[in-house]
């Protein structure tokens, strides 16, 4: 029992990290989509934006790796 | 950089300037401020060009533009070298240069006639295409009339095959077929005495006749048709001329026209930095930057040429000045590639760092980190040198494929270390020898493994911080800095500390040392301090995605080989693991570059760097 209990905490802490990462991708996507039609020069930028609410599903496997392992 | 000026008597301005321009490394700056001091600035004067040069920068303005006009309308073609000198065939083009618009202009209209006509005429083939057939089954009698309509649907042949037959009183044959997009051609063949009453019935129909050119009206349909055919075939021949024509003029002239270009444009940017630059009663003065180690050469240069009669003075950069010093940014061959990542950032500020050779020193350890395959490694490898024979004229693509080839040669060590070929061993007994750790197993010694990656590069980070701000002289910044990175040291040291006790002496220091610390942090950084030191924190934690991505990356491949396994036939196993490889390939390239750039642009350079420069742009030739 207290083994599925751990999977389903390590499970919670991936999955909804992983919803709010792909949430706000989705928002700076379509932001970043319309900015790069009128300044396309900013393409850098978007990319590095596009990647930074990756961390959150990251910390989120970083959790689950610690419910898990430790 | 240094601060420069050039000075020499009048007579010399325009020499000068045209030896700094082949030189090509001197920023011309506009502004006096700061090169002389406020009370002699009344003394000098922006250079006015004279009437003559002015006529002649209007003269050469115009020339340029009327050659431009010529060039819209002739061929791109390679172009040769001149045999003319630019200086002296400029007369010559200025005389000629209307007349060869008009002729050129001439052609390309006829030309482009010629493409409508045949255009049209191209498509009316394609009904007589579809009528040809046809027109066999009615047969060429004379006393007959021929009209082609081409209908859309099935249900306006039969509306149309009844008004023929009411006008006609059923002397007509009406033949069907299908024409181009769909569309049915009709081809009715009466007597020719009830043509013109069917023609004037369809019309107010509104059902037209295909239609061809006007001087096509009165042929019978079946010379129409061979007439159609055989001047298309004429447009041709005559298109080939034209074109074979503009062609030959293209050759013959434009090298000439070109060479006369590019002098004009040369001369006319040596004018216009004239009007940058200054001048008292008897010299002119530039002012300007450029590089240190190059001011040398430039004094020498003009020394020699000018007999010591125009001379080079490096100033000294004042303090309210380093905002403006242009950046140029140079680097060793080895981290040249690097700057297609610089250049995507901001310049720079003139205190601040090139961060060009950061990331060629950690950009490729942290993909090899990510990546970390044997097999993979020596596959990018082998793209990257197709990548750099293939691109070797196309600086952007040749810079990807070097960086390329640098990370995937890391990727290969990391593979070794990890023991990883295709995700697995493949019983390589060397692999076997090699592997320091397997990580598909040991998650969390790696994750251990990352975040001491993170804590070393956000100290680093730290330290440059420290250190740029002790140059610019801000005392309390490189305090901050220097109570974060203590700070960071001790609490890193006290979570290793939770896995490896230390001695108790050493852990009752390291926690007086934060309990010491966080009221100096408080104290240097003020209440936004300890936001700064969870946001430090916050970054070292990010660093665990150097396992995680590569975590995934060798989980992917794993699967691969045990999909391929389960197949259970060589050949199908084969290319059901080489298609999920070559999708984890690709994503081992695009995954790891986005997270190892923005490990840099977001946790790294965010310590230290300070964006804002000029970018340095010397008086040169302008490019062809």
């Amino acid at each position: 029992m207290e083994k599925v209990l751990l999977g389903f905490a390590a499970a919670l802490a991936v999955g909804l990290c992983a919803i709010a990462t792909g949430w706000a991708q989705s928002r700076i996507g379509s932001a970043g989509a319309g900015t790069l039609a009128e300044k396309p020069e900013l393409s850098g930028t978007i990319i590095i934006l596009l990647a930074i609410p990756e961390t959150m599903v990251i910390l989120g496997f970083v959790v689950a790796a610690m419910i898990l392992y430790l | 950089m240094s601060k420069v000026e050039i000075i020499g008597p009048m007579e010399f301005l325009l020499p000068v300037l045209d030896r700094v321009r082949a030189l090509g490394l001197f920023q011309v700056e506009q502004e006096m401020r700061g090169f002389v001091g406020r009370e002699d600035e009344k003394a000098f004067r922006s250079v006015r060009l004279d009437k003559k040069t002015l006529a002649e920068r209007l003269y050469f303005d115009d020339l340029l533009a009327r050659i431009g006009q010529l060039a819209a309308f002739l061929p791109k073609l390679p172009t040769r070298c001149s045999y003319l000198e630019p200086h002296s065939a400029v007369g010559i083009v200025a005389d000629v240069v209307d007349k060869h618009t008009a002729l050129c202009s001439g052609l390309c209209r006829r030309r482009d006639a010629l493409e409508e006509e045949r255009s049209e005429l191209l498509r009316q083939t394609s009904f007589l295409d579809a009528l040809e057939p046809l027109f066999k089954t009615a047969g060429e009698g004379t006393g007959l009339d021929f009209i082609g309509v081409s209908l859309k649907n099935g249900e306006a042949v039969d509306h149309l095959y009844q008004l023929i037959a009411r006008l006609t009183g059923d002397t007509f044959e009406f033949v069907t077929t299908s024409g181009p997009e769909g569309a049915i051609i009709v081809l009715i063949t009466l007597p020719a005495e009830l043509g013109g009453k069917v023609r004037d019935v369809l019309n107010g129909e509104r059902i037209p006749e295909l239609a061809f050119p006007a001087s096509l009206g009165q042929l019978p349909f079946p010379d129409k048709v061979r007439t159609v055919r055989r001047r298309i075939g004429d447009i041709g021949a005559e298109l080939d001329r034209v074109n074979a024509e503009l062609h030959r003029f293209a050759s013959r002239w434009w090298p000439t026209y070109h060479s006369v270009r590019e002098w004009l444009l040369d001369r006319l940017t040596l004018l216009t930095t004239t009007a940058a630059i200054h001048k008292t009663d008897l010299c002119f003065f530039i002012h300007g930057w450029m590089p240190s180690p190059d001011v040398a050469r430039l004094s020498s240069l003009l020394n020699g040429e000018f007999q010591g009669r125009v001379v080079v003075v490096e100033q000294e950069a004042l303090e309210e000045e380093m905002e403006t010093v242009p950046i140029a940014i140079r680097n060793p061959p080895y981290f040249r590639p690097f700057e297609l990542f610089t250049r995507i950032l901001p310049l720079p500020a003139y205190r601040s760092y090139d961060p060009t050779p950061f990331i060629g020193i950690f950009f490729p350890i942290f993909f090899g980190m990510i990546l970390g395959d044997v097999g993979y490694g020596l596959l990018l490898a082998a793209c990257a040198l197709v990548m750099l024979k293939l691109c070797r004229t196309r600086r952007d693509l040749r810079d990807a494929a070097l960086i390329l080839l640098v990370s995937s040669c890391y990727a290969v060590v990391f593979g070794f270390l990890y023991g990883e070929c295709f995700g697995g061993l493949v019983g390589w007994a060397l692999l076997e020898q090699t592997c320091v750790i397997e990580r598909s197993r040991a998650i969390m010694p790696m994750l251990a493994f990352s975040l001491s990656i993170g804590v070393a590069h956000v100290t680093l980070g730290l330290c440059l911080g420290l250190w740029s701000a002790l140059r610019r002289g801000a005392v309390r910044e490189a305090l901050t800095k220097l109570v974060n990175i203590l700070l960071l040291l001790c609490l890193a040291a006290l979570a290793v500390s939770l896995f490896s006790p230390f001695p108790v002496p050493v852990r009752r220091g390291l926690n007086v040392a934060v309990v010491v610390a966080i009221p100096l942090m408080l104290l240097t950084g003020g209440l936004l301090a300890p936001l700064e030191m969870m946001k430090n924190i916050g970054n070292i934690v990010s660093y665990a995605r150097i396992m995680a991505i590569g975590l995934a990356s060798v989980l992917i491949a794993q699967v691969a080989n045990r999909f391929a396994g389960l197949t259970g036939d060589v050949l199908t196993g084969a290319v059901a693991g080489g298609l999920l490889h070559l999708i984890n390939i690709v994503l081992g390239v695009f995954s790891p570059t986005i997270h190892s750039l923005r490990l840099h642009y977001v946790e790294f350079f965010d310590k230290f760097m300070v964006y804002g420069g000029r970018r340095f742009e010397p008086f040169k030739k302008p490019s062809g």
